[in-house]
C-alpha cells in the first residue's frame, strides 16, 4: 500500500482542550495545521463531561463549538481514529507516520443519517458512556462526536449486513482497509493527554468489583444531561442513591501505587459533581473523606466554601477498605483525622473513587525519537521557565496534561504557549 | 405605524426577497420531539418563503449541499436554517452562503433544539408550534435584512507589554521572535519582576537571578523588543488595532501606537497590619518573602543560625473570611487561595533544614496544597524529617504572643481532637498570600473587568484564561489570577500567541452587528452614551451621537434607551425587532 503524501506547518498529536486550543491558536496565525487522534470523534476527555468547575458550565456546551471551530478551520485538517507509528526528524522538518484505521464507512459519501446504527441488531458496551449503557456495533461515537461518521466494530459484527442495505448513500464497506499517510510538518505539538489510575489500583477498596463502586468518569455521565439513564442511579440495582461518597485520592499521593504525585483535579472535581447531585438528588447526602482540600485555583476556594454551605459533609479520614453489603451498599472502614480519632464503619448507598491522572502508555512515545519522559512518566521538560513547553527535541513541543496533571484551563494557557512555540520555531528555522 | 402602512413595508421588502427555510432533524434531537415535517410545510405557505425543507443533518455536507443548489438554481436570496443553537453552526452556514455567492449575512438561525425540543420534551405540539412562530419570526427578521460587511480595521504590527515580570517577558519574547514591534514597560529600574527576588525557586531550585539573566539576554538579542524601565503608563485610549499608550519614562512623557495589549502587571505580596499574628510588634515575626530573603543572606553569613525553632503559619491574607480577618481598603477580605504558598513554604523549610536538620519546625495550616508534580515530595519529605504539622479549624486562627525573648503560638490542632497546642520558638514566618498589583490607571481607562478578588476578570474562566471581552487586549501571568512562576510564563505566552493571531494579518475582521445613529432623528440627549458599556464607543459630533464601529459591540443597550429610535443596530434593527414581536404575537 502506497502512503498518501501530505505537507503542512505544525503536526499536533491529541484533539483534547489542549490539542484544539493550540490548533485554533496556530491556524488562526495563518499555518496549516494536521492533527491526529486515536479516537473516533475530536474533544478529548472534556467532552464528556458533565459540568464543568467552578463555573458549572455545560461542558458540552463549551466544548461543541471548540470542536466546531476546529473542524470548520480551513486551515486545520483532523484525523481521527488514527495512530501514529513514528515521528522522526528529518533534514530539520518532522516526518510523521500514521495510519488511520478503518471505520468500514466510506465517510466520503456517508450523510450521518444513523440508519445503520438504529438497524444493527449488536449491542456492546458502550465506553463514552463509561461502559454505562449499550450501543450498537455500528455506531455514531457519541451524540456530538465530530465527524458524525459511524464506526462499525468488526469484532461484534456479525456480518448480517443490514447496516448496509438500509443505507441510503451506500457507504458500508466491510472491505474497507487502514489507509497510510506520511506527513512532513515544520513543526510538532504533542498534547496526548493522560489517563486514570485504573479503578483497581487500591483493591482494598473494591474498585472494579463492586457495582455501586463507580469511576468520577462514571459519575459524570450519570450526571451528564444526555446521559446513560437520564438520572443518577446506581449501576446494581437502579435504585436512586441517598448516601454518596467519594473517597479522595485513590489514585494519588500513593507511592504505593506508582503515583507519588498529587493529580491537581480531583478534588475539585469531587466538590463539583457533589454540588451536582446536591442539584440532581436534593434528599440525598454528600459525604466526601479527604486527605486535604486542594482548592487552589482562580475561584476554587470560593466554591469549595460554597459546597460546604451547600450542606455537603467534607470528613478529613482515611478510607482504609471497603466492603460490599447484600444490599449492594458498601461499608467503609475510616479513621476520622479530627474529633476523636477512632477507627469508625460507615454506610453509603454509592462510593465514587476519586481515581488520579498518569501518564499515557511509554509506547505512545517509543516512536517519538528522542523524547524522554521525567521521573512519572510525563513528558520531560528540560528548559522551564525559560522555554517551558520545549521537549528535548528542538521542533517538538507539549502542551497539557501530557507533561503533568492539568485542569482545562491551565491546560489550554500551556496550549497557547505550546502554539506560539510552534509558530517561531517554524520562523526561524525558515529562515 | 398603522396597520395598513405596516402591511404596505412589509410588501416593499418582499418583492425581491426569496427565502428559503430549512428545518433541521439533528438525527432525532429535533425531530423526535417537534413535527418538522408539520413545520417545513407550515413555513412554506408564509409570505416570502419560496421554498421550505427539512432534512436529517443540515450540517452534513448534503444538507449544506440543498441550501447551496437552491440558492444558485431557485434564486433563493435569503436563508433562515431552523437547527442547533448558532454557537455551533451559525459560521459553518455563513460559509455555505458564501459558497454559494451569497452575502453570508442574509441569513438567519433559529434554534429549536436548545430552545425548543430539548426543553419542551413533555409537550410536543407546543414544541412544534413554537418552533413554527420563531421561525416565522426570522422570515420576518431576514426580509429587513441588508447585505452586511465586515468592519475592517488596519492594525498596527506592534503590541505594547506592560509589566515585565516573568509574564511579561515571556510574552514579550515571544511576540519578538514572531516579527513584531514589542514595547515591554516595567516599572522599576530592572526587569524581571518577583523573580528578582525570588533567590532558588522550586521546583528546579535554580536561581530566579539566573532564569532572569537568560530571558534578559533572550529579550537583548532582539532589537524589535524595545524596553522601557522606570517607565509608568499614564494614559491609554484607542481602540483594537489602533490604541494609544502614554508612558512616562524616566519622568519624562512619551506616546506609542500599538495594535494590542498584553497586561502582564503581577501581584504585589499581601502586608499583614500591625499586630496580625503580632506582625510589627516584634522582628520576630516575619512574612514569606522576608524569610526568603533571611535564606540567602544566611547562606554568606549564618544569619539563620542562632534561630532554633521557627513557627510557620498558612493562609495569612488567604481563604480568609469577613467574620475573622480585617479586611482591606475596599472592606473585601482575600476570600481565595493564593495557589503558591503552600509549595513555597515547604519548599523554604526544606531548604532550611538541608543546611540545619536540628531546627526544630512547627507548621500551623489548613490544607496543604502541594498540588504540582513535585510538590507533594517536599510535603512527604517534611514530615519525615520530624516537622510537626498542625492543622488549626478554619473558624479559628492562631495566636502568636511575645514572651522575653520567644514567641508563643497557640491553636487549635483538629489532628488532635482540636486540643489546644502551644508552642515556643525563635521566629514565627507568616504565609502571606498575593493580591493584584494596582492597576487602577489602566483599568479605568480601558473599562477592564474585575473581579470580586481584585484580579482581572478573563472573557472566560475555563476556555478563555488570557482574553477579557474586549478585542486586542490581552492578560497573562499573576495579573488574572495567583500563580507560580512557571505558570505565569505560560500565560504571560499564551497571551502572546492571541495578540500574535490577532495582528498576524495586519486587518481585523469585526462582525458587522453595531450600532449606527440617524442623526436626522438624533436630539443629542446623550442618554446613549450614559447606557454604552464600551467606553468611546460612541462620541458627540455637532450634537449628535456617533458610533465608533471597532469599538461598539452592538450590545444594543444605545438602541434601546434612545426615544427618538435613532439607534439601529445592524442586522437587529427596530423595525426587524418590531416585526418579528408582531410575527411572533400573531395567533
Amino acid at each position: 500500500m502506497q502512503a498518501e503524501k501530505m505537507e503542512t506547518d505544525v503536526f499536533i498529536l491529541g484533539t483534547g482542550i489542549a490539542g484544539m486550543q493550540a490548533a485554533l491558536d496556530v491556524a488562526d496565525a495563518g499555518k496549516n495545521v494536521v492533527m491526529v487522534d486515536k479516537s473516533p470523534s475530536i474533544g478529548g476527555k472534556m467532552i464528556s463531561l458533565s459540568k464543568v468547575f467552578p463555573t458549572l458550565d455545560c461542558a458540552s456546551c463549551i466544548t461543541t463549538p471548540r470542536m466546531a471551530s476546529v473542524s470548520h478551520h480551513k486551515k486545520i485538517t483532523t484525523f481521527t481514529y488514527s495512530e501514529v507509528r513514528f515521528i522522526r526528524k528529518e533534514a530539520g522538518r518532522f516526518r510523521i507516520n500514521f495510519v488511520k484505521k478503518p471505520r468500514y464507512v466510506i465517510e466520503e459519501k456517508c450523510i450521518s443519517c444513523g440508519k445503520c446504527e438504529d438497524i444493527c441488531p449488536v449491542l456492546i458496551k458502550d465506553e463514552f458512556e463509561q461502559n454505562l449503557g449499550a450501543k450498537k456495533a455500528i455506531s455514531i461515537p457519541f451524540t456530538n462526536a465530530i465527524p458524525q461518521y459511524p464506526v462499525l466494530d468488526m469484532e461484534h459484527c456479525i456480518a448480517c449486513g443490514a447496516c448496509a442495505r438500509v443505507c441510503p448513500a451506500e457507504c458500508i464497506d466491510f472491505s474497507q482497509k487502514e489507509r497510510e499517510y506520511e506527513l512532513t510538518a515544520s513543526a510538532v505539538i504533542l498534547s496526548t493527554g493522560f489517563e486514570i489510575t485504573p479503578m483497581n489500583a487500591k483493591e482494598e477498596y473494591g474498585g472494579g468489583k463492586f457495582k455501586n463502586v463507580i469511576s468520577p468518569l462514571q459519575m459524570e455521565r450519570l450526571l451528564a444531561p444526555h446521559g446513560p439513564f437520564s438520572g443518577v442511579v446506581r449501576p446494581s440495582d437502579g435504585k436512586i442513591p441517598d448516601s454518596i461518597a467519594f473517597v479522595q485520592c485513590a489514585g494519588s499521593r500513593d507511592k504505593s501505587i506508582g503515583v507519588p504525585y498529587c493529580s491537581r483535579i480531583c478534588c475539585m472535581y469531587s466538590i463539583k459533581q457533589a454540588q451536582l447531585l446536591s442539584g440532581a438528588l436534593p434528599l440525598a447526602d454528600m459525604t466526601i473523606y479527604y486527605m486535604d482540600i486542594r482548592a487552589f485555583g482562580k475561584g476554587y476556594e470560593q466554591f469549595y466554601q460554597n459546597a460546604k454551605a451547600m450542606g455537603i459533609n467534607f470528613v478529613k479520614a482515611k478510607v482504609g477498605k471497603i466492603e460490599e453489603l447484600e444490599s449492594g451498599n458498601l461499608r467503609l472502614h475510616i479513621e476520622r483525622q479530627e474529633g476523636e480519632s477512632l477507627p469508625e464503619e460507615v454506610e453509603h448507598d454509592m462510593v465514587v473513587l476519586s481515581q488520579g491522572i498518569r501518564p499515557t502508555p511509554e509506547e505512545n512515545f517509543r516512536n517519538i525519537n528522542g523524547i524522554s519522559r521525567n521521573e512519572y512518566g510525563f513528558i520531560h521538560l528540560p528548559s522551564v521557565p525559560t522555554f517551558p513547553n520545549a521537549t528535548g527535541i528542538d521542533g517538538i513541543f507539549a502542551a497539557g496534561a501530557a507533561v503533568g496533571p492539568k485542569d482545562i484551563v491551565d491546560a489550554v494557557q500551556d496550549a497557547g504557549s505550546a502554539a506560539i512555540d510552534a509558530l517561531n520555531y517554524i520562523k526561524r528555522t525558515s529562515r | 405605524m398603522t396597520d395598513k402602512s405596516a402591511e404596505q413595508s412589509r410588501d416593499f421588502y418582499r418583492q425581491d426577497v426569496k427565502v428559503g427555510v430549512y428545518v433541521c432533524h439533528c438525527g432525532g434531537n429535533i425531530s423526535d420531539i417537534i413535527d418538522v415535517e408539520d413545520v417545513a410545510r407550515d413555513l412554506s405557505d408564509y409570505p416570502g418563503v419560496s421554498v421550505s425543507r427539512n432534512y436529517i443533518f443540515m450540517c452534513s455536507s448534503t444538507g449544506q449541499g440543498l441550501v447551496e443548489e437552491d440558492i444558485r438554481t431557485k434564486g433563493i436570496n435569503r436563508v433562515v436554517i431552523a437547527a442547533c443553537s448558532p454557537a455551533l453552526h451559525e459560521l459553518t452556514f455563513r460559509g455555505t452562503l458564501e459558497r454559494a455567492g451569497l452575502n453570508p449575512y442574509l441569513y438567519e438561525h433559529v434554534n429549536i433544539r436548545e430552545q425548543g425540543s430539548w426543553v419542551h420534551k413533555s409537550n410536543k405540539k407546543a414544541a412544534t408550534e413554537k418552533s413554527k412562530k420563531l421561525i416565522r419570526a426570522a422570515v420576518e427578521k431576514i426580509c429587513r435584512q441588508n447585505p452586511l460587511e465586515a468592519i475592517r480595521v488596519n492594525a498596527a504590527r506592534s503590541i505594547a507589554v506592560i509589566g515585565g515580570g516573568v509574564a511579561g517577558m515571556s510574552a514579550a519574547l515571544s511576540l519578538g521572535r514572531q516579527g513584531f514591534n514589542v514595547y515591554l514597560i516595567e516599572k522599576e529600574n530592572r526587569l524581571g519582576g518577583k523573580l528578582n527576588s525570588l533567590w532558588k525557586a522550586y521546583p528546579s531550585e535554580e536561581d530566579g537571578e539566573k532564569t532572569l539573566e537568560e530571558l534578559e539576554k533572550d529579550i537583548s538579542s532582539l532589537n524589535n523588543i524595545n524596553i522601557y524601565l522606570e517607565s509608568e503608563v499614564k494614559k491609554i485610549d484607542g481602540y483594537v488595532g489602533n490604541f494609544s499608550v502614554e508612558i512616562v519614562k524616566k519622568g519624562s512623557p512619551e506616546k506609542i501606537k500599538v495594535g494590542a495589549l498584553v497586561i502582564t502587571t503581577g501581584y504585589v505580596h499581601y502586608i499583614p497590619f500591625e499586630g496580625e499574628y503580632a506582625y510589627k510588634t516584634t522582628k520576630k515575626v516575619v512574612t514569606l518573602p522576608d524569610f526568603i530573603e533571611m535564606l540567602k543572606d544566611d547562606e554568606k553569613n549564618g544569619s539563620l543560625k542562632n534561630v532554633k525553632s521557627v513557627a510557620f503559619i498558612h493562609c495569612v491574607g488567604s481563604r480568609q473570611n469577613p467574620s475573622l480577618d480585617k479586611p482591606q481598603k475596599d472592606e473585601k477580605v482575600n476570600d481565595y487561595c493564593s495557589r503558591t504558598c503552600c509549595t513555597s513554604a515547604l519548599f523554604r523549610i526544606k531548604q532550611l533544614l538541608e543546611k540545619y536538620p536540628d531546627k526544630k519546625i512547627f507548621d500551623f495550616y489548613r490544607d496543604i496544597r502541594t498540588y504540582g508534580l513535585q510538590h507533594e515530595s517536599y510535603y512527604e519529605e517534611l514530615s519525615k524529617k520530624g516537622v510537626l504539622f498542625f492543622r488549626y479549624p478554619e473558624d479559628t486562627r492562631p495566636q502568636v504572643e511575645v514572651k522575653g525573648d520567644k514567641l508563643e503560638v497557640k491553636s487549635k490542632d483538629i489532628l488532635t481532637w482540636n486540643e489546644e497546642v502551644s508552642v515556643e520558638v525563635d521566629m514565627v514566618v507568616l504565609l502571606t498570600g498575593v493580591m493584584p498589583a494596582d492597576i487602577s490607571v489602566i483599568v479605568d481607562d480601558l473599562k477592564l473587568p474585575i473581579g470580586s478578588d481584585r484580579f482581572i476578570l478573563e472573557a472566560h474562566p475555563k476556555l478563555r484564561p488570557v482574553e477579557v471581552p474586549n478585542l486586542g487586549i490581552y492578560i497573562g501571568g499573576t495579573a488574572q489570577a495567583p500563580m507560580d512562576l512557571l505558570e505565569a510564563a505560560y500565560g504571560g505566552k499564551a497571551a502572546a500567541s492571541k495578540a500574535s493571531m490577532l495582528l498576524s494579518k495586519g486587518e481585523i475582521s469585526l462582525d458587522p452587528f453595531v450600532a449606527s445613529v440617524n442623526p436626522e432623528l438624533c436630539d443629542g440627549c446623550e442618554k446613549c452614551i450614559g447606557e454604552c458599556l464600551y467606553p468611546g464607543a460612541i462620541v458627540m459630533e455637532n450634537g449628535k451621537a456617533k458610533v465608533i464601529p471597532a469599538l461598539c459591540k452592538g450590545c444594543g443597550a444605545c438602541a434601546a434607551v434612545c426615544h427618538t429610535r435613532a439607534i439601529n443596530v445592524a442586522g437587529y434593527s427596530l423595525e426587524q425587532i418590531d416585526a418579528m414581536v408582531e410575527a411572533i404575537s400573531k395567533e
